[in-house]
């Protein structure tokens, strides 16, 4: 017999308007499978006294939303009011912060239930979410794989059906990286669809929250729930919410759909290749129009990347200094030992080399020709994409070059974090909405493919995503190994 | 590639404020030089415009209203910090100043 | 001998005023307990962003107004990275690229030459936190974080300390007057430094530049530099060369000294703040500041003069807003402002620093002020009358009239009183006033002391004056 936490939302709903079903109910169900599910090290903090605290609050009041009641996980790099939030760093271990984000507020107040924060690279940076100071989390497909990053706890949570929802953030991929490893439906938001309030900072310009879920239709409605303009971040843009489940059911037959050609090169992995291809076959066979376009710069978009990235992650992680919160280390007898020692000891290798590169990329003999540069290139290889929209209603492409891959293997090449992620990169050097659905497997691991939409046109991303997904009829329980029969 | 130099490194970790053991600075002389080296890529792009984009964000800022708001409580600001002094945040002696 | 020629380049701060910080709702105010006027965002917490205070932009737009720049449009935020401990986020936000004016300047008057002094630009940031020294520990208070600042750079265009203090003045009389800051030196609301470097006169290279930080008063930014000139020189004068270094004005000593030789080149590493998209000024916005801006400096000036107020105490005046503000609110009426200016500066002011008072601590009203006014200058009431009522009028809830009854001051002016004191003394002085009617000069003179002294200074002097001539001619 499944468990209630395996139903659909809309059943869950259901049982929670006919009174059947309560939130601490359902919460006993999903703290079961977190203690079953140890081994996938995908929670960093539990949040069991807070989670079934605000589930006795609910239980004093009406079903209100199709998210109420429902548990939701949370990447530990989204700060939570009395909730540490480590960011998987040394540096932010015992971290308390004293405010809430944005969409931590959204969700509380749409009444969903927080049950942890979830394991991540060290503040985002990796694509294996094996820098994470607490140590990797495992793909729940198969356990000696990564998960892939940096969201991957969040991911890997959804993908073995712990919580049906979780949140991730997406710098060059870390929504989509890991829901294609594996095998969820994980949405990067058009750049500014969401606030960023209270997301701790990677790269500002390229951060976007995003819902992590297992089908496409909960992921528009936890997107329905995050959405929208915020005071408290000029990004944030005044672009109305829709609703974002409106266009999903409705046939796809005669869509425009590009391809950047760079994103389909040899880049990608037969095993991809294979899965996204019988993709395409499947828009062609239903009436839609997929040709392969041209988008400026994707060759150099890691190199670009790297340049935004790592320069604005230097300063953004400047603040880490052992002043004001977070590590601090012991003997410093100068502001300058207190600085050096504390971030020596606070970071982590892939985080100091990073901010080291940034640094640098930023010093006056430099900036003009790396970073002013990137930012140039960056405004022509927008343009370029929103030139191609104005053919084409949504463009396509894999999302991973490969299939998930066994943990370490990467570990030693510092630029292996980056090709992983040449494919997703570019949607976020554009501010462009992309999402991964599940596609295929290969050896019993999942493989994603990419949606890429004109800047606020995530409804009809969904609408196409929801269509593949009828069609494809994935069984993406493989991820599920509770034995609770 | 080339290895970064030992100086170049110490310098660069100290912009960074990220002390390097003598250790360390002989993996990031590699490490580090792979990286630029990727980074260099951009050299081979020649003829953009010169418009450069800081954020992906087309709206002009919303400003906001003079007024104010909620601010913390002192035991709120000292929270988290590793060292205090009464009502105060407490570092190792500022010099130059 | 060879002859040295200074270059001055001054930077100031100063803390703009409105009511909550630059990127956060704390409220922006000097001298609340320590870390009581903070929020996340000023301690630079984790996921925070900023938000932009739109009083700060209008306070940018009304000073690049004053100071006569050109304003920018389009304008963005960079950040200026630095680790330091008073530096919550360990970068600055500030305008590097896009400052909010450009190309200004202010106008100097040296021994009667009016001279322009050139500002580079100005810029808007932000403000660091405040530390205090305690032994081996420096302890933070956050309350100043994040209070917004502008930048006042000047071209290198001044070559002695009294521009420089000129400058310094003209430009603190005119971000004061226009309600941009309050700019107290001593409470770091206003805060200058100045470069200084020397060169052999008519040479095209610039010397070799010092920079001396913080200095506490604008006499002493004088002094600082007038000791920097001669410091430098002397070097010079020896063939000695000296590295660029930054330095502080020591108030004891009354001399500059070293605080460290700069390193090649503060590395700020600058960049645009991706936190905050464009701010774009529109024509009305830019219109609706300067119109909000109070009357300046050199309108007052203006106003006054032509009032026929004393440049003294034109200048008085300007040394005490309060009063020319209290002034000014009479500025369309016909008050007699230089009766009105004598009284405040002179009368009113020192019972108000003798009670440690303000003026609107005491019971003085519009109506009554400028009956007082309108009384002393029709002659109803002589200056000795006005002093001797002044602290019943500044104290007691009653009209001027009330108070003339109750102190029973005669109508001055009553002339059946004045030609009675007058009959009197001329009685009383016949050889006087036949004199007078010899045509002795001198006769009218005593006569006159006469009457003022019979009527112990209680009447008008002038209206006695005539109607002594009259009365003697009707003889």
């Amino acid at each position: 017999m499944s468990k209630y936490i395996d139903l659909s939302i809309l059943e869950i709903h259901a049982l929670y308007k006919e009174k059947k079903l309560t939130p601490t109910m359902l919460l006993d169900e999903v703290f079961e499978r977190i203690e079953k599910e140890k081994d996938l090290n995908c929670f960093i903090t539990i949040c069991k006294e807070e989670a079934y605290s605000d589930a006795k609050r609910l239980e004093q009041e009406e079903v209100r939303g199709l998210l109420w009641g429902i548990p939701i996980a949370i990447k530990d790099n989204i700060v939570t009011k009395n909730i540490r939030t480590t960011c998987a760093s040394k540096m932010l271990e015992h971290f308390l912060p004293i405010y809430d984000a944005t969409v931590i507020e959204k969700i509380k107040k749409e009444g969903l239930l927080i049950v942890g924060k979830m394991n991540m690279d060290e503040f985002a940076m990796g694509s294996t979410s094996e820098t994470s100071y607490f140590g990797p989390p495992k793909n729940p497909w198969n356990l000696s794989f990564i998960t892939g990053g940096s969201s991957g706890g969040s991911a890997a949570c959804v993908a073995a059906r712990i919580t049906p929802l979780a949140l991730g953030s997406d710098t060059g991929g870390s929504i989509r990286q890991p829901a294609s490893y594996t095998g969820i439906v994980g949405m990067k938001p058009t750049y500014g669809r969401v606030s960023r309030y209270g997301l701790i900072a990677f790269a500002s310009s390229l951060d976007q929250i995003g819902p992590m879920t297992r089908t496409v239709y909960e992921n528009a409605l936890l997107l329905n729930v995050i959405a929208g303009h915020d005071e408290k971040d000029l990004t944030s843009s005044t672009e109305p919410v829709e609703d974002f489940t409106a266009f999903i059911g409705k046939d796809v037959q005669h869509l425009k759909i590009g391809i950047p050609s760079y994103l389909v090169s040899d880049v990608v992995s037969d095993e991809v290749r294979c899965v996204f291809e019988n993709v395409v076959s499947l828009l062609k066979e239903n009436g839609n129009t997929v040709e392969l376009v041209d988008i400026s710069y994707l060759e150099q978009a890691v190199s670009l990347y790297q340049v935004i990235a790592m320069g604005e992650a230097s300063s953004n992680l400047a603040r880490f200094d052992g002043i004001r919160y977070g590590y601090r280390t012991d003997n410093a007898n100068s502001v300058d030992e207190l600085y050096e020692k504390t971030r020596s000891e606070g970071f982590g290798e892939e985080v100091k080399r990073r901010i080291m590169v940034g640094s640098s990329l930023l010093s006056s003999s430099k900036a003009k020709i790396y970073y002013d540069k990137a930012l140039s290139i960056r405004d022509d290889m927008r343009s370029s994409f929103l030139q191609a929209f104005e053919k084409y209603d949504l463009l396509i492409a894999p999302t991973t070059t490969t299939k998930a891959y066994s943990l370490g293997q990467g570990l030693d090449d510092p630029l292996k974090s980056f090709m992983d992620d040449v494919l997703v990169i570019p949607a976020n050097m554009a501010g462009l909405p992309a999402l991964n659905l599940p596609a295929g497997f290969h050896e019993q691991l999942p493989i994603g493919i990419q949606i890429i939409g004109a800047p606020f046109k995530e409804a009809t991303m969904y609408q196409l995503a929801s269509f593949l997904e009828e069609k494809l009829a994935l069984d993406l329980e493989g991820g599920v190994h509770h034995d609770e029969i | 590639m080339e290895k970064l130099s030992v100086e170049e490194v110490k310098h660069i970790a100290h912009l960074a404020r990220i002390a390097v053991t003598e250790e360390e600075i002989e993996k990031y002389r590699v490490s580090l030089a792979k990286l630029f080296e990727m980074i260099d890529q951009i050299h081979l792009i020649e003829g953009y415009n010169d418009d450069m984009m800081f954020s992906p964000c087309e709206e002009e800022a919303i400003l906001r209203k003079d007024e104010i708001g909620d601010m913390l409580k002192e035991d709120e600001v000292l929270l988290n910090a590793p060292h205090k002094n009464g009502k105060f945040i407490e570092v190792p002696v500022m010099l130059n100043e | 001998m060879t002859k040295y020629e200074a270059t001055i380049g001054i930077e100031v701060h100063v803390e703009v005023k409105s009511k909550s910080k630059f990127f956060s709702q704390a409220e922006n105010r000097y001298g609340k307990s320590a870390n009581s006027s903070c929020t996340v965002v000023d301690l630079g917490y984790p996921g925070t962003l900023p938000t932009v205070n739109s009083e700060v932009i209008q306070q940018g737009i009304r000073a690049a107004h004053l100071l006569h720049c050109s304003i920018t449009k389009k304008m963005h935020f960079d950040r200026k990275n630095y680790f330091y401990p008073d530096n919550p986020k360990n970068y600055q936000i500030t305008q590097n690229r896009t400052p909010i004016g450009t190309n200004g300047y202010v106008e100097i008057e040296l021994n009667s030459v009016k001279k322009p002094i050139y500002i580079e630009e100005i810029h808007l940031e932000e403000d660091t936190c405040k530390s205090a020294h305690k032994g081996r520990f420096s302890l933070l208070d956050f309350n100043r974080a994040g209070v917004p600042l502008i930048e006042i750079v000047s071209k290198p265009c001044m070559h002695t300390q009294e521009e420089a203090v000129l400058y310094l003045e003209k430009l603190r009389e005119t971000l004061f007057y226009g309600d941009i800051s309050d700019c107290k030196i001593e409470e770091g609301s206003m805060r200058c430094d100045a470069n200084v470097s020397i060169a052999k006169e008519g040479s095209n290279h610039l010397g070799t530049k010092c920079e001396i930080k913080n200095i506490g008063s604008i006499r002493n930014v004088g002094i600082a530099i007038q000791k920097e000139i001669e410091r430098q020189t002397a070097l010079l004068e020896k063939g000695e060369t000296f590295q660029e270094q930054t330095r502080r004005f020591d108030d004891k000593l009354g001399d500059t000294v070293l605080m460290r030789v700069k390193e090649t080149g503060n590395d700020y590493r600058y960049f645009p703040e991706p936190d905050i998209p464009f701010v774009i000024l529109t024509e009305e916005q830019i219109k609706k500041a300067i119109e909000t801006l109070p009357m300046g400096s050199d309108e007052r000036r203006k106003l006054y003069l032509e009032r026929g107020i004393h440049p003294k105490n034109v200048e008085k005046l300007l040394s005490n807003r309060t009063l020319s503000d209290y002034l000014n609110t009479y500025q369309d009426s016909d008050l007699d402002f230089v009766i009105a200016s004598n009284l405040l500066l002179g009368d009113i002011s020192s019972y108000l620093n003798r009670n440690f008072m303000e003026l609107n601590d005491t019971k003085l009203t519009k109506e009554k002020f400028s009956d007082l006014i309108s009384k002393i200058s029709k002659g109803e009431l002589s200056n000795q009358n006005a002093k001797d009522i002044l602290e019943d009028v500044l104290e007691k809830e009653l009209s001027v009239d009330e108070i003339m009854k109750e102190r029973n001051i005669q109508n001055i002016t009553d002339s059946s009183f004045v030609e009675k004191l007058i009959s009197k003394v001329i009685m009383e002085n016949e050889e006087s006033v036949s004199d007078y009617h010899q045509g002795k000069d001198r006769a009218i003179k005593y006569l006159m002391g006469q009457v003022m002294k019979e009527a112990k200074g209680s009447i008008n002097p002038k209206v006695a004056n005539e109607k002594l001539i009259e009365m003697l001619n009707r003889k």
